[in-house]
């Protein structure tokens, strides 16, 4: 018995390893969203599929951000890319690797390139040229609790515009909004730290770095960024915000005992959709002028001869069409990335009924992005851990976003 | 004397039900989860019980992913891995503990030096090979390299060096071949060992998460981990789905724990007769 | 490690020249195993750990010893390897007291054994997504039961993972509710096999529990408590997932970076692959060394059939 199921397993294992593979032009697309937004790319894709007949599309969904760019790292080196991406950062794989074929078909009349915000264009920069096109893009939304904000007695019809009015309206929410009667209650947090910072910075009139030709180097660390981390550490230490428990700012605002929440615009579609949920949102305080930094997925496309890559782009070209791209936004709760996507009546019928939707499309106006370079994903992470050494009065602000400022030169030089 | 055993025998139920408890409340909690409505998903502090027992999460998961492709990849990829894991380990367990050749200590120190990398290291290394090998989404690749077996191996070694050698001697002077003294006394003397390795093994391979996800592309070769995954989204708001799906993912594993502890009882018996 | 290899088996030349055919075929497909999928993706590691290898962008250069020097220089890569020995040296403590003592429990005749036996392996079959969300909630300061229950206690409440005091204390109080049950279970097999007479002889001698324990069942345990040791202090070291579950981002003031978190960071997170590979270079060989030094000390411990 044991000796059969052994033969088996081996035979099993040898054939299995010599599939044969199939002839025609394939397109390989992979895609780093899950859940809802995964089901609705891939019906895009079946879509293409059925009405092509020249072209094949095997798509795979291939992780989060992350392990994606684990796969795709993996993958170009070994030659097996797939032909079309969907993930974040692409412009570091495509740019990088001086691969702008995108830059040289954008022209294409049909695909309509100024009808895309210049903001969300500079997301797909690597260099400053152009070598993705954004796809699933979001912003930093402020959403606020109606309820709360009715018992403390606090009116949203004109929502404060800079952060030292909006830093006046969370103390009054926290101190009388508390309807949960809970000890834990807050005025304000949010979940992504380094976003947030970044558009403060940049609404405060700081670059975060600055780019000389190839090279790029840390700006965060002058005077101006110095009055942000101190408005920061300002909500900390009179304990308008939490200390260092962003990773729980969402279940809190959910379960009602967050006045304030900074999070990601793809919450709108989900929230709208929950008719207990009474929340609004509203457009994002600044310090001097008004923005929004972008986050979010683009489209890559990798491909290894001419005949393939023409074909990706005929399917990126679809999926980026106004109907598609827009239909896609609403369906996930990303932004549309197409002026004209306004137009369209199921955005305008968004727009009508649900007031978060407005706040963040009229962002996209606002929203701006530096241009990817190789240690971005690591300046992340040196704010994060600094803007957490802020917030514990381990150092102080000037201290801290030194002592970041160098330890970001030194990784970019290597 | 059987009135102080009595006394003992209490003390230790009331620590054991306490301790048992403590282990036991996230399986309880996950089972009771995966009956909830997403309402009861979003109160924080979380609900216990749910608000209505619905069967629906369950139909939700076959619906949103292919669960028992998943399913049917998971079981026939870590049965044969276990499987050979478990020959190869024992095979060189017994020889490392019971045979002489040279070189046996330092493959001993090679063997156990394989452990000390962790897989997020060899995992690039690897791929580059398997992909070069043409193992990218068959089943090949996903299988061979499972079989890192130094941990059974040496398992097996600390349990098989208990194994008295007059009874490998005995053996031999009947006139026994060492393959089948392997087969007639040291696998039928090491059921607990072998059962217990099983287990370890089974469970490191039914887990397994980042190799699957790198070497396949192909929805159809995947394994359940990966599935579960795709039921997450950037926010674990609602896990109900997730812990259904988790609560019938873990079932093998209990199967395997089960034929395990048969094997713990079996042996009390076997022990009995060696002295 | 204690695997006695030293020779007491009775052989002759014959019987030396059969061993050795047998033995290079039964370790054989070992041998074949570990070269394919770990000397030679070693081999590849080391390569790699003297180039500049991006994960982004084509950068191939050699660039000698950088990559080594850089991590040695690195106040963060001595943080997590301090932090790392800190974790060890309390997982070790219980992996092997607390471990051995919960199977002592459940190795007596008990009603319900099965049971209990189960219930200490669940947190080892739970999967790790189901059972962190609980321990997260656990451990919020606001609204978890633990700080509940130390403000009906009377005592005041802790910040768990949220304190760099207290972050990693929480974080090995999970891997150690988390990692018990595996360790039971050796602990369990290795009683199963103290041949019951011993045992009977001892107590119709009169013996007590404690002699019962200190004079049969630890000694005849030696083998399994050296694995137990040797693979606690080996996993240990190597620990990452519990860690990225319960603290995503290393931890107030990274106060929960530790070894293998500094090879992810600086591998995928930075996307330097050669620094990655230089880093787990070091961790390879600090592993060896505390490795080898238990076998030294293991040594003095044998196990006596």
């Amino acid at each position: 018995m044991k000796r059969m199921v052994l033969v088996f397993a081996a035979l099993l294992v040898l054939f299995a390893g010599l599939l044969p593979a199939s002839a025609q032009t394939k397109l390989k697309v992979w895609y780093a969203v899950s859940g809802d937004s995964g089901e609705a790319f891939k019906a895009m894709l079946e879509k293409y599929d059925a009405m092509t007949e020249d072209v094949t599309i095997e798509y795979s969904y291939s992780g989060n951000y992350a392990d994606t760019a684990t796969k795709v790292s993996a993958a170009l080196i070994s030659n097996t890319a797939p032909d079309v991406a969907l993930m974040a950062a692409g412009p570091l794989y495509t740019g990088a690797r001086n691969d702008y074929f995108i830059e040289t078909k954008i022209n294409d009349p049909d695909f309509m390139k100024d009808d895309i915000y210049p903001g969300v264009w500079d997301y797909a920069k690597y260099n400053g040229r152009i070598c993705a096109i954004p796809y699933g893009i979001s912003t930093p939304v402020m959403f606020y609790n109606k309820t709360i904000l009715e018992k403390a007695g606090i009116s949203m019809k004109n929502p404060p515009k800079t952060w030292t009015e909006f830093y006046q309206i969370a103390k009054t929410a926290q101190a009388k909004g508390n309807i949960s009667g809970s000890s834990d209650f807050w005025g304000f947090d949010v979940t992504d730290v380094a976003w947030l910072f970044k558009t403060m910075l940049y609404q405060n009139g700081n670059p975060i770095i600055k780019v000389n030709g190839a090279k790029v180097a840390p700006a965060f660390s002058d005077e101006k960024a110095i009055e942000v981390a101190a408005f920061w550490k300002k909500l900390t230490d009179e304990k308008i915000m939490a200390i260092g428990q962003h990773a729980n700012a969402e279940k809190k605002f959910l379960s009602g005992n967050l006045a304030f929440l900074v999070a990601s615009s793809t919450r709108v579609s989900r929230w709208a959709k929950d008719p207990t949920l009474q929340f609004g949102a509203i457009p994002m305080p600044y310090f001097q002028k008004p923005s929004v930094a972008l986050g979010g997925n683009v489209l890559v496309i990798f491909g290894k001869d001419q005949k393939t890559r023409e074909a990706a782009w005929k399917l990126v070209k679809y999926l980026a069409s106004k109907e598609n791209q827009t239909s896609y936004a609403l369906k996930t709760g990303y932004l549309p990335i197409r002026k004209s996507g306004l137009t369209l009546p199921e955005a305008k019928e968004a727009i009508s009924t649900n007031q978060m939707y407005a706040v963040a499309f009229d962002q996209l106006d606002i929203s701006w992005s530096y241009w990817h370079f190789e240690q971005m994903g690591t300046m992340d992470q040196i704010l994060a851990k600094i803007i957490d050494i802020i917030e514990r009065n381990v150092q102080d602000p000037k201290t801290a976003l030194n002592k970041a400022a160098a330890e970001l030169q030194a990784e970019i030089d290597g | 004397m059987k009135a102080k055993l009595h006394k003992r025998y209490i003390g230790t139920s009331v620590f054991l039900i306490m301790s048992s408890a403590v282990m036991f409340f996230p399986f309880i909690w996950m089972f009771l989860s995966a009956f909830k409505t997403p309402r009861d998903v979003y109160s924080y502090p979380p609900k216990w019980i749910p608000s209505s027992f619905q069967l629906t999460n369950f139909y939700e998961v076959f619906k949103k992913i292919p669960f028992i492709r998943f399913y049917a990849n998971s079981i026939f990829i870590a049965v044969v891995q276990t499987f050979l894991q478990i020959s190869i380990s024992a095979m060189g367990a017994f020889a490392l503990t019971k045979l002489e050749f040279p070189g046996r200590k330092k493959l001993y120190t090679f063997m156990q030096s394989s452990m000390y990398v962790p897989e997020v290291v060899t995992m690039i290394p690897l791929f580059l090979l398997a992909s070069w090998a043409g193992l990218v989404d068959t089943y090949t690749g996903l299988i061979i390299p499972g079989l890192t077996c130094a941990f059974t191996t040496i398992l097996l070694m600390s349990f098989f060096q208990t194994i008295p050698n007059e009874l490998i001697d005995a053996a031999k002077i009947d006139g026994c071949g060492y393959y089948r003294v392997f087969l007639k006394i040291i696998l039928p003397n090491s059921r607990t060992a072998i059962g217990t390795a099983s287990l370890f093994a089974f469970l490191t391979h039914w887990r397994s998460y980042m190799w699957p996800l790198i070497i396949t592309n192909n929805v159809k070769m995947r394994t359940l981990p990966i599935g579960l995954k795709y039921l997450v989204q950037e926010t674990a708001s609602e896990y109900q789905v997730l812990m259904a799906a988790s609560l019938m993912a873990i079932v093998p594993v209990l199967i395997v724990y089960m034929l395990m502890e048969k094997e713990f009882v079996q042996s009390i018996t076997l022990t009995g007769l060696k002295t | 490690m204690n695997v006695s290899l030293s020779k007491n088996r009775t052989s002759t030349h014959i019987l030396a020249r059969d061993q050795k055919r047998a033995a290079v075929v039964m370790v054989a497909p070992l041998l074949i195993t570990l070269i394919i999928l770990f000397l030679l993706p070693l081999a590849l590691v080391v390569v790699m750990s003297f180039t500049n290898w991006s994960m982004t962008t084509p950068a191939r250069n050699f660039v000698g010893f950088r990559n080594f020097l850089f991590v040695l220089n690195d106040d963060r890569f001595w943080k997590a390897l301090g932090n790392t020995i800190f974790y060890t040296v309390l997982k070790l403590v219980s992996d092997t007291t607390l471990a051995l003592g919960i199977a002592l429990l459940l190795d007596r005749k008990i009603p319900f054994r099965q049971f209990f036996r189960i219930a200490h392996f669940a947190p080892v079959v739970v999967p790790i997504t189901a059972s962190s969300l609980i321990w997260l909630w656990f451990y919020d300061p606001g609204i978890g039961p633990l700080n509940q229950l130390l403000k009906m206690l009377g005592l005041p409440a802790l910040q768990w993972l949220y304190s760099e005091k207290t972050a990693l204390l929480s974080v090995i109080l999970f891997s150690v509710w988390k990692g018990l049950g595996y360790n039971i279970i050796l602990f369990l097999a290795g009683l199963q096999s103290i041949p019951e007479s011993y045992i009977e002889a001892a107590r119709i001698d009169g013996a007590s529990e404690k002699q019962i324990f200190f004079r049969i069942k630890l000694p005849l345990l030696s083998p399994v408590t050296s694995f137990v040791i040797m693979m606690s202090i080996i996993n240990c070291f190597k620990v990452f997932t519990e860690v990225d579950v319960m603290t995503p981002n290393h931890g107030p003031l990274e106060s929960t970076l530790l070894m293998v978190s500094y090879i992810y960071d600086q591998s995928f997170t930075r996307g330097k692959m050669g620094r990655g590979a230089a880093s787990a270079l070091i961790l390879f060989v600090i592993i060896f060394v505390f490795t080898m030094l238990q076998r030294a000390f293991g040594r003095k411990n044998i196990s006596y059939d």
